[in-house]
């Protein structure tokens, strides 16, 4: 099992979607996370071990060599599309109750900002991190972000903005979380966002790559 | 010295009087400066402050021409428009912003192959003659130095297939982006030969081309030299066998492409987005011998609009990296409406005092 569960990782990591997929090109033809996911399911692997062992590694290992400049955006983009391929195999189990999420991601950009590379990057490194990720969007409404928390009680928040023009409106989005659900843990970030600002607008972290939101996270619902 | 004689000196990081001047603004700040009384209606941010450079835009790139844009949904705030190039944008209406990729109608090779390539051809209609002899002439008038400006081939591609399909194929289909990126620089030389045989040769090349963000460049060093740099090559070139040197702007982190940039032949990088993580100071000291720079100077100074904290930021840069003769005074991205108008006019001024030689 342990055996079939690393070779999942390495699909997450190095992008390896299925059987068909030329990338990487030093792993044509192989069977990829498609493939290997659904025959861990029909071994009867938990989908919570199949998650936590291989998708959550292979998106980790992914993460922190992003954080470090050794990969790119087109390697991390293939990675997760090769971890939704093989959530495709496990979203029934965690439909159904059978599996849970680390927890609930609710993310977007913020009103008047337009942009979503980033935010969309955050979004599939938490999903890969083993989280819920419910996606608003882009210029999304302080009020959106305060109805969403309170269908996800549970949630943590991450904001985008890349704007120097609308990240103004970050501070009115914590603010109105803030005051609704005070516990709720606030995440940001963006291009023009540096530390010293997410703590002027009251942010409880600011990270300036995908992996250090997922690390705060995650130790942060742990 | 002429503002034509010092931006061609800088160029080549030979001696001038003072260093370069020149700025990029959100249409916003116009707006609220005129409604403010502080420029006139109709009166250029060019002719105001007296900026050295000149830039024309003359070229469409869109794919179909005949295409009507189509309006596909309308708020009150944002607008969806079918474009073109076959991609589903929104835009706002209230502000100036890089509209929202909804959707595009090409995913992969077999998409460029039927809705985009076979439009990509050297139309005259492509090219805006009347405008770009307007702007030349003006600035010939005015002895600045007259840029054609325009975008190059990774800014060419997203706009067809939206960044995630473009670095994606980058990592599963290279020969789709690369024929993408040669087909893109074959039309901007082609329809350069068009342009500058019938109105003349403008001064200097200027191509923006937005290859990073926050603290990364969008693909390594070696995924640029294979896949994008052969386009920069083919159009850099093209301009270096007409004698003309070129300016690069690109947004974000690209430190770790700015060899590759040196290879490719610009003689100048703008802008140097400080928030991005760039270091205008450290480009400087590793690259000051073989290359002039434009900006670097953090836009967040300027709208603390506190003229204490913009003087700082002056003089913790202006000494050092005038020193080669190679550097223009700009802002790190673009001057937004936030920034009062007596706070920019202080950045010009004092950027002009301590920037004589």
């Amino acid at each position: 099992m342990s055996e079939l569960l690393e070779q999942i990782a390495t699909c997450i990591e190095r992008g390896k979607v299925n059987a068909n997929s030329p990338y990487p090109p030093d792993m044509k033809g192989q069977e990829g996370a498609d493939e290997l996911v659904k025959k861990a399911v029909d071994e009867g692997v938990a989908p919570e071990d199949i998650l936590n062992e291989a998708l959550i590694k292979g998106m980790g290992a992914i993460g922190k060599k992003f954080s470090a400049n050794q990969v790119f955006v087109p390697d991390v983009l293939m990675a997760a599309k090769s971890m939704q391929a093989a959530m495709a195999h496990l979203r029934p189990f965690f439909e159904s109750g059978q599996a849970k999420h680390k927890g609930t991601f609710v993310i977007g950009t913020v009103q008047g900002d337009l942009h979503d590379i980033g935010k969309n990057l955050v979004a599939m490194v938490m999903e890969g991190g083993g989280f819920k990720v419910v996606d608003l969007g882009v210029d999304v409404a302080p009020e959106k972000f305060v109805e969403a928390v309170k269908a996800n009680p549970d949630a943590c928040v991450g904001l985008s903005a890349l704007l120097t023009t609308t990240m103004v409106n970050m501070e009115k989005t914590v603010a109105q979380i803030k005051e609704t659900s005070p516990d709720t843990k606030v995440v940001v970030g963006g291009a023009p966002l540096t530390q010293e600002f997410a703590d002027k607008i009251g942010a409880d972290s600011y990270s300036p790559d995908p992996q250090g939101a997922l690390d705060y996270l995650t130790s942060a619902v742990s | 010295m002429t503002s034509n004689e010092r931006i061609a000196n800088i160029l080549k990081r030979q001696p001038v009087d003072r260093i370069g001047l020149f700025e990029h603004f959100w249409p916003d700040t116009h707006r609220k400066w005129v409604a403010d009384g502080h420029l006139r209606e109709g009166v250029s941010f060019e002719d105001h402050f007296g900026y050295d450079l000149q830039n024309c835009w003359a070229f469409n790139m869109v794919a179909d021409l005949d295409f009507e844009p189509e309006v596909v949904e309308e708020t009150d705030e944002t607008v969806l428009i079918r474009d073109g190039n076959g991609a589903l944008l929104r835009r706002h209406k209230q502000h100036d912003a890089t509209p929202e990729h909804v959707d595009f109608l090409v995913k992969d090779r077999a998409g460029w192959e039927m809705h985009i390539k076979p439009h990509l051809t050297p139309d005259r209609r492509r090219i805006n003659f009347d405008g770009y002899r307007a702007v030349r002439n003006d600035a010939q008038a005015k002895q600045r130095f007259f840029c054609w400006g325009g975008v190059n081939v990774f800014e060419l591609m997203h706009p067809v297939c939206g960044h995630e399909y473009m670095l994606m194929g980058m990592a599963l289909d290279p020969d789709w982006v690369k024929e993408m990126v040669m087909t893109y620089a074959q039309l901007t030389v082609d329809l350069m030969e068009i342009l500058f045989a019938d109105e003349g040769l403008p001064d200097g090349i200027w191509f923006y081309e937005d290859m990073g963000f926050k603290n990364r460049p969008f693909m390594s060093p070696d995924m640029y030299r294979e896949i994008i740099q052969p386009g920069h090559l083919l159009t850099m070139n093209y301009a270096k066998s007409k004698g003309l040197p070129v300016i690069l702007h690109s947004c974000g982190y690209v430190e770790p492409l700015v060899p590759g940039f040196i290879e490719s032949g610009i003689d100048c990088l703008q802008v140097i987005e400080v928030k991005a993580g760039m270091d205008l100071i450290q480009l400087y000291k590793d690259y000051g011998d073989r290359l002039s720079f434009m900006g670097g100077i953090d836009v967040r100074t300027l709208y603390s609009n506190d003229r204490d904290t913009i003087r700082q930021e002056l003089c913790a840069k202006i000494p050092t990296v005038k020193e080669g003769f190679g550097y223009v005074l700009h802002s790190d991205h673009s001057i937004p409406v936030q920034v009062d108008y007596e706070s920019y006019r202080y950045f010009v001024d004092f950027g002009m005092e301590i920037g004589h030689y």
